[in-house]
């Protein structure tokens, strides 16, 4: 029935809607559908001091060499330090030091932030 | 010398005779002529037989037997010229001709002829019993005179041969083969009258030639079971007659010329006439069956009827016809063809193809087009081709074709690379090796190199299903990836991979200014003779690698994903497994993890929203009135920007509520993120908004900016450009671009303010034109979205690579400064040898053709002749 009414007036007078042009209405009770829907982009980061590891050297934003999807699946660790680094980054580290670990950075003696 | 005349002219002889013997000569001589021209013109009197024979022996006696001979053969062919050749040739004085007038001619004619021979046989007879008392060989003696007597016919017709004769003769058999194809064709009986003159013909055949032709060959009849078979052998009959007659005459080889040019000119217009310019379906095979149908059969019977002998071994072993695959079904009712007949075949099978094969090659590229419905037609090509071998025709042929055609400014790129992507598929059924589609498809890969939308074409080409291919009819909505999958799966798998140094080997062949062989002979090319044709190899052949074909469909990707509304995203993830196949998974890496992006922003989105606190609606409801504002409203893509590409970050000012909802979102995010934390894009994304009027709603998806503007009006109906800018925190330049988005949908009015630079907008009252918008009025249902009129999300990858190239923008202009003018292949092979560090030159020929011609454009360089030099 819309496409008939080509010589309709389509536009009321703004001061006829008690000074509302426009109105963005939001879940009315008879229709679920939303008349406003927001649909936006963010790119995350981690919160740290440096961009990149200092291990690898590559981006904390990125992925350390073994893994192949960044952020949940190769998460960073603050050493007590607080210096930053890819959590398989320095697993490995420790792991290959034969005493006590040391932070790559500051050498001081590396110990997981609580 | 002397010898010789006196062997000739034996004047010894003279001295012996006596009188008596002198008498006996003239009077037997006088005798002997006597007989002959009674015999001659007697109409058939033979009665005179003996008289003859008996002056010749005695003549023989005297030694006179050659005098005698020859005195006969010109009597003879005197005779032949009058009432023979005279006669016959009056028969065709008239400017047209029946055939019964040809075949009473020839009867004539023959008649005369035969009644001749048997004059002839006479004297033979005779000389024979006399040299029977000699040891003279006396075959010998009817050979050589049968053979003088056939040259003389033979000459004194082609002395008064008259010139339209040839023609004659095709005009008889061209209307004898049409006959006998109408026949074949099956649609009319033969004619009734016509039964009668074979009735009465056959009766005298048999008389007319017992003498000469042993009676079994003349039994055609018989190898035609079939009753039409009965009815053209009839015709065939008489067409056989006539050649007998005419090579009797000494026109052996103008009647094989005749009627080869009549079968000729009669196939070939068939061959027009079926291949027609109908592209779908096979005419090889109604070809075929026509050839065996008439030409065929009518020279089978031909020369059976000419005694053609039949050679059993030389038809089932040396030649072999591609045609005949089962020869013994192949002849109706031939057991055996005869070699004659099956050289015959063999020529007129060439024949066929040839002329078949240039009519497909002329219309190649219609065809093409029109494939794969066309491929009947390039099934039959190739067949053609496999015959013929003539390759090379079809390479020159189509190449013109396509610099005529396709080429062009006017065509769009699209369109270039759908008959591009056609030429492939259509070639590769006829040139498995892909030798010559190498050479058919340089011009127009080297023709879409020049042309800067041609990466984006292949991209979208490949991966995006919507109308990637028009001609494919009920196919639509596969992507070109997704039709070559299902063609490789169906075939062995190849490595992707697979020796496949694009890059390498494009800077070569234009380093060297590589020209490719038109044909077969090139070493590069012959290597990919076991190979089958790579269609995704050849396409991205076009770009020249792989990587920047990728780069491009990330690029793509990553717009495609940030205009998302929803995270639908099977169709992407399908064609990433099929990128990844043909790619490589590294190669795909970044593209794999946007995608993930999406499916982990989907699981955190939801997440976030089931999970935070709903702020009380005095909070955040309250600057939008009355309006409820909760966070249902927002949704989010979260990406990891490290794997995209650049992203396009401008700044806006985003309503109030919208602002409080997305830093709350953020604040959900870090909560359960932790130490993770989101950075808003708020230029990016969509927005899904309704309008609403008194009498109307009206529904849009916009960009954040328009949403931002069009949200600014619903508190205050007028806005300058400087207020409104300001508002939403957009330079106002962009502010003027965007908004005509409104101005355009009919919601908003712009008018010039006092200040030129400060325009006024306001929301449209009352009536609107009828103009462009009429298509959308009312629709309230519909979803107006947004055209983004070239905004994109993402930077281009050709600004991408602009960036990268600055660094050696100076060192080219530095270069042209130093050399004057550089080809395109010098300035890069200049730098790949002197920027070898910081950063490496690392750009194909291409990115630095695509860069050469940005600083072009922007008048730094000139291109001439192919050769850059400095603006002056
Ligand atoms: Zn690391
Ligand atoms: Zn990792
Ligand atoms: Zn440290």
């Amino acid at each position: 029935m819309a496409p008939n009414r080509a010589y309709c007036p389509i536009f009321v007078h703004c001061s006829e809607l008690q000074g509302f042009g426009l109105g963005f209405a939001v879940a009315r009770e008879e229709d679920e559908s939303q008349d406003l829907a927001w649909h936006s982009v963010a790119s995350w980061t981690w919160d740290a001091q440096d961009e990149t590891c200092g291990i690898c050297r590559m981006a904390f934003d990125g992925c350390c060499p073994d893994c192949k999807l960044p952020g949940d699946d190769c998460p960073l660790i603050w050493g007590s330090c607080n210096h930053a680094f890819h959590l398989h980054c320095i697993l490995k580290w420790v792991n290959s030091q034969t005493s006590q670990a040391h932070c790559p950075m500051c050498r001081r003696e590396w110990q997981f932030k609580g | 010398m002397a010898d010789s005349i006196y062997s000739i002219c034996n004047l010894g002889i003279l001295d012996t005779l006596s009188e008596n013997s002198i008498h006996e000569i003239v009077e037997s001589y006088e005798g002997f002529c006597a007989a002959n021209e009674t015999l001659l013109n007697g109409a058939g009197d033979l009665s005179v037989g003996p008289q003859l024979v008996s002056n010749a022996h005695s003549l023989c006696k005297h030694g006179l037997e050659s005098l005698l001979r020859d005195h006969f053969l010109g009597a003879l062919e005197k005779t032949f010229e009058k009432n023979g050749a005279l006669k016959f040739w009056r028969h065709f004085e008239d400017v047209s001709i029946g055939e019964e007038v040809f075949y009473n001619a020839l009867e004539e004619i023959s008649l005369e002829k035969q009644y001749q021979e048997k004059c002839l046989l006479m004297l033979v007879h005779a000389l024979q019993t006399y040299n029977q008392r000699g040891s003279h060989d006396s075959d010998a003696i009817s050979v050589e005179l049968f053979a003088k007597y056939q040259l003389s016919v033979s000459s004194v017709l082609m002395a008064t041969l008259p010139r339209k004769f040839p023609e004659i003769l095709n005009w008889y058999f061209k209307g004898r083969l049409e006959e006998l194809s109408t026949i074949m064709a099956g649609d009319r009986p033969p004619r009734d009258d016509e039964d009668e003159d074979d009735d009465r013909d056959d009766m005298e055949l048999d008389e007319k030639w017992k003498v000469s032709y042993r009676s079994g060959q003349m039994e055609i009849d018989e190898c035609y079971p079939q009753g039409r078979f009965f009815d053209n052998s009839k015709l065939v009959n008489n067409i056989g007659r006539v050649v007998h007659d005419l090579r009797s005459l000494g026109f052996t080889s103008m009647t094989e010329d005749a009627y080869a040019s009549a079968i000729f000119l009669f196939l070939k217009a068939k061959v027009h006439d079926l291949a027609g310019d109908d592209y779908r379906i096979s005419v090889l095979e109604s070809i075929k069956g026509w050839i065996q149908a008439v030409p065929l059969q009518f020279l089978h019977a031909l020369l059976a009827y000419l005694g053609d002998s039949i050679s059993y071994e030389s038809a089932s072993s040396g030649l072999k016809s591609p045609l005949a695959k089962c020869p013994a079904s192949f002849y109706p009712g031939i057991d055996t063809p005869s070699e004659g007949l099956v050289r015959w075949q063999l020529r007129l099978e060439y024949f066929a193809y040839e002329t078949l094969q240039d009519l497909r090659i002329a219309k190649l590229f219609e065809i093409i087009v029109d494939y794969p419905d066309s491929s009947p037609a390039i099934e039959d090509l190739k067949q053609c081709l496999e015959y013929t071998g003539q390759h090379s025709k079809l390479v020159e042929s189509f190449i013109s074709a396509l610099q005529y055609r396709l080429l062009t400014a006017g065509a769009s790129t699209n369109d270039i690379l759908h008959q591009y992507v056609s030429t492939i598929k259509a070639l590769r059924t006829i040139d498995p090796a892909g030798v010559f589609l190498e050479a058919v498809g340089e011009p127009i890969r080297d023709y879409l190199r020049g042309r800067k939308d041609t990466i984006k074409c292949i991209v979208t080409m490949l991966t995006d299903g919507t109308g990637a291919n028009p001609n494919v009819s009920g196919n639509t909505g596969d992507s070109l990836l997704e039709e070559l999958n299902r063609d490789e799966e169906s075939q062995e798998n190849i490595a992707p991979e697979d020796d496949f140094h694009t890059d390498d080997k494009q800077a070569w062949i234009n380093a060297s200014r590589w020209e490719p062989d038109p044909v077969e002979a090139d070493p590069l090319k012959g290597s990919r003779n076991r190979r089958k044709v790579d269609i995704l190899g050849m396409i991205v052949g076009i770009i020249g690698s792989q990587d920047q074909l990728v780069n491009e469909y990330r690029v793509m990707l990553a717009e495609k994903l940030l205009n998302k509304s929803d995270y639908d995203i099977d169709s992407e993830i399908r064609t990433l497994e099929l990128l990844k196949i043909h790619f490589g998974e590294n190669s795909m890496q970044k593209c794999e993890i946007m995608l993930n992006d999406l499916i982990g922003s989907k699981r955190t989105n939801t997440n976030i929203k089931a999970t935070i606190a709903q702020p009380s609606h005095t909070d955040a409801g309250s600057e939008l009135g009355d309006n409820r504002v909760s966070m249902d409203i927002i949704d989010a893509t979260i990406i990891s920007s490290n794997f995209w590409p650049p992203i396009q970050e401008e700044s806006l000012i985003v309503p109030g509520p919208i602002d409080q909802l997305l830093s709350d979102y953020a604040k959900r995010f870090n909560e359960i993120k932790t130490p993770r934390k989101l950075l808003w894009k708020k230029n990016l994304g969509t927005v899904k908004l309704e309008l609403q009027f008194e009498d109307r709603e009206m529904q849009f998806m916009v960009a954040p900016v328009h949403a931002a503007i069009i949200m600014q009006f619903q508190d205050q109906k007028s806005w300058t450009s400087k207020d409104l800018a300001a508002a939403i925190g957009v330079p106002i330049d962009i502010l003027n671009r965007r908004i005509n988005f409104w101005i355009s949908k009919g919601i908003l009015s712009e008018s010039l303010g006092e200040d030129t630079d400060n325009h006024m907008f306001t929301l449209m009252e009352g009536m609107i034109d009828t103009g462009k918008n009429t298509a959308n009025d009312g629709n309230c249902e519909d979803l107006i979205v947004g055209d983004e009129e070239g905004e994109s999300s993402v930077a281009s990858v050709e600004d991408q690579l602009r960036k990268e190239m600055t660094v050696y923008e100076k060192f080219i202009l530095g270069m042209l400064t130093n050399f004057g003018s550089m080809a395109l292949d010098r300035i890069h092979n200049t730098l790949k040898m002197f920027c070898i560090a910081d950063p490496t030159y690392d750009k194909t020929l291409q990115q630095l053709q695509s860069f050469l011609s940005g600083l072009v454009s922007e008048e730094k360089l000139e291109l001439r002749d192919g050769m850059y030099f400095l603006k002056k």
